[in-house]
């Protein structure tokens, strides 16, 4: 019927947690990258002027001497490109033929096409199996022996602009991943706060007195309102059914028994003396039919009210003694069998148990009614009595009792037993029923010499629970 | 003795009346209970049977305003309602007894007449021991220690003449008399009956029914066997 409920369910704090460092994981990646690509550009682009500054330094030192191209490499180049002191630096001269002048012959020109003169371009590459940053600067000469273009070529290792990215992505991602920190401390605190509410509500909730279906009455956010609303409206529809059954059970109580109680009359007011000898036998029997079904009917009225009665009426502190003798009075006839001893036992002092004495007498009554129905020949003891942190409501009667394999059965609704002449009926469920919501029991004790005793355990009212506590 | 019968049941009152008339008590049935309460204000009787549910004005106040006024006239209780969601009941209200509908019509009797021998027995706890035995004459309940003991009426006489003197020897004849006065025949073998009842029902007790022979019975008290 019911879907089986997860053993843990998922928490909302948790599921929002998840959700937002997955939010802040991908937000901490995607920044670090983006600090990664400008502290590279950064860097490149911090070296790559000194790299161009060197090159074109190198360029402006060519010069014809004797018809021929001399290179003179300034140390100020050299200074320059020094800054990055990890890293290695070759260059190649070309003169106007394309010869090497100085330098690696090896390293190639970043681009093979060099029309657009002006703009100095820097580009990767690799020599000698190394990454490096390779630049080129074009010196036109227009001496009379050499005309034409010579380049210098320079290329640099990429250590100290790698070392430099890396400085400032590491600054980067450890500011990201401390703001990042932050972010998520102040959202979960913000998400307990947030949560807070429903907590409350939870606890509002959970401490009313489970016979209160009023509306819930506690300050909640607006997004909560639909969740109270929908608590409201069971509680209505609670309370409606409950008021529709107790209208039931009145409506039933009155409208069954008056014409019940009429048909008793007649039948009383008949009388058997007028009749034949034959139809007194059928008058006998349709009085004892109408006893069955005046007991019956009582039990069945009397069953649905302690059901009722157990979900909608508030436990008070009463004496068990009162509500027992009550349920004595009530429940012994006044015509009862004159050799039968019905006696009352009370204890010395005043047992207290938190019950409901209307519900607690009818346990009584029907116990009572049970034994003198089914039992009691010559004795019927009813004994109030409290050890401990129980108090007991016995029933004893000399009669042949209920043997153990009946007892479950017993307790049954309108189960039927060899050695009891037709049906308990609801005696003892109305009984047990009443016990439980009291939070006690009903039980049997075997038969011995003296009699079979039924017995109502129920606990014992604590006049102060936290005086119990300490 | 005069009885007031307040019953909206047609069927249901006229059983009542016709069984109580037959006991020689004269009875006043009312249907309606606003007119049953002004009757009870310038009325005296020995017992008012009390419906609950009735037109005009229901049971349950009619008591009330009776107990107001002060009046302490015996009421018995008939209610055919469920106590579904009462928090009071009717003997709280001041019911002196009250049984559900459908009831015994012999029980209705037999609790009638408790209630009206009850009432006319006086008002003041007139508590009389012998031994652990304590009869109280007012409200007629009987106790052996702090067991309380159902007596039948005859019995109950009984108790009360022997308890009445403890020591005495009374004969035959005279509890003949005691219990069953002048109308009613009845022989000794009645009276030995009853002693037995009582004898068993006293069970237990710290003062014994002693038959003195052929003089009668005295009630001894103390544990002498």
């Amino acid at each position: 019927m019911h879907p089986e409920l997860p053993i843990n369910p998922p928490s909302l704090f948790a599921r929002l947690a998840r959700r937002i460092s997955l939010v802040l994981g991908i937000g901490v990646a995607l920044l670090v990258s983006a600090a990664w690509y400008y502290a590279d550009t950064a860097a490149d682009k911090a070296y790559d002027r000194l790299l161009v500054g060197a090159a074109l330094q190198m360029a402006e030192s060519l010069a014809v001497e004797d018809g021929k191209l001399s290179v003179r490499l300034p140390a100020s180049a050299f200074e320059l490109l020094g800054l990055a002191d990890r890293d290695r630096i070759f260059y190649r001269v070309i003169d106007t033929n394309g010869q090497t002048v100085t330098g690696y012959d090896d390293l190639q020109s970043p681009s093979a096409s060099d029309n657009n003169s002006d703009a100095m371009r820097v580009e990767e590459g690799t020599y000698k199996g190394e990454a490096v940053r390779i630049t080129r600067a074009t010196r036109v000469l227009a001496d009379p022996a050499v005309t034409g273009r010579a380049y210098v070529i320079v290329a640099q290792t990429n250590e100290a602009r790698s070392a430099l990215t890396r400085e400032l992505t590491l600054r980067a991602t450890i500011l990201v991943i401390v703001m990042s920190l932050l972010a998520f401390v102040g959202a979960m605190l913000a998400i307990r706060y947030a949560l807070q509410p429903v907590e409350h509500l939870g606890r509002a909730v959970r401490r009313r007195d489970p016979h209160d279906l009023t509306p819930v009455s506690v300050n909640v956010p607006r997004e909560l309102d639909p969740f109270v609303g929908s608590i409201n409206y069971f509680m209505g529809r609670l309370g409606e059914r409950v008021d529709l059954l107790q209208r039931f059970i009145a409506d039933a109580a009155h409208q069954i028994r008056t014409p019940l109680t009429a048909l008793t009359a007649q039948i009383d007011l008949l009388g058997a003396g007028k009749l034949s000898k034959a139809d007194r036998q059928h008058f006998a029997r349709v009085k004892e039919r109408t006893g069955e079904l005046s007991r019956l009917t009582n039990q069945l009225l009397s069953h649905a009210m302690v059901i009722h009665r157990a979900d909608s009426v508030q436990l008070e502190p009463i004496s068990l003694v009162d509500v027992a003798r009550r349920a004595w009075r009530a429940a012994v006839p006044v015509t009862v069998d004159p050799d039968i001893v019905v006696s009352f036992e009370t204890p010395e002092n005043r047992p207290m148990v938190l019950g409901d004495a209307v519900s607690l007498r009818e346990a009584i009554v029907n116990v009572i009614d049970n034994a003198l129905r089914h039992g009691a020949e010559h004795r019927l003891e009813v004994r109030v009595s409290a050890i401990d942190t129980q108090a007991f409501v016995e029933v004893e009667d000399d009669g042949p009792g209920i043997p153990p394999e009946d007892w479950e059965k017993a307790m049954q609704r309108f189960s039927t037993s060899k050695s009891h002449e037709g049906s308990s009926g609801l005696g003892f469920a109305i009984a047990q029923e009443v016990a439980k919501a009291h939070g006690g029991s009903l039980s049997f004790r075997p038969r011995n010499e003296r009699g079979f005793v039924v017995v109502l355990t129920l606990p014992l009212y604590q006049k102060e629970p936290s005086a119990a506590v300490r | 003795m005069r009885i007031l019968l307040v019953e909206d049941t047609h069927d249901v009152g006229e059983a009542i009346a016709k069984r109580f008339e037959a006991t020689g008590h004269a009875v006043d049935w009312e249907t309606n209970g606003r007119s049953a309460a002004e009757i009870i204000d310038f009325t005296e009787y020995a017992l008012i049977i009390l419906d609950v549910m009735l037109p005009g004005m229901d049971g349950f106040e009619i008591l009330r305003s009776i107990r107001k006024s002060g009046n302490s006239v015996p009421v018995l209780i008939l209610t055919a309602r469920s106590e579904i969601d009462d928090r009071v009941s009717a003997l709280d209200l001041g019911a002196d007894d009250y049984l559900v509908k459908p009831f015994d019509f012999r029980e209705l009797e037999a609790r009638a007449r408790v209630l009206m021998r009850r009432h006319s027995g006086g008002e003041a706890t007139n508590l009389i021991k012998c031994g652990d035995i304590a009869v109280d004459r007012a409200t007629r309940s009987v106790h052996v220690g702090k067991r309380e003991i159902q007596l039948k009426r005859r019995e109950l006489t009984l108790l009360e003449v022997l308890v009445a003197r403890p020591g005495r020897v009374f004969s035959k004849d005279e509890l003949l008399d005691q219990l069953f006065g002048f109308e009613e025949a009845a022989n000794a073998n009645a009276i030995e009956l009853y002693v037995g009842r009582l004898r068993k029902k006293l069970e237990g007790a710290q003062a014994h029914i002693v038959t003195v022979r052929g003089l009668g019975y005295q009630l001894v008290s103390g544990d002498a066997s």
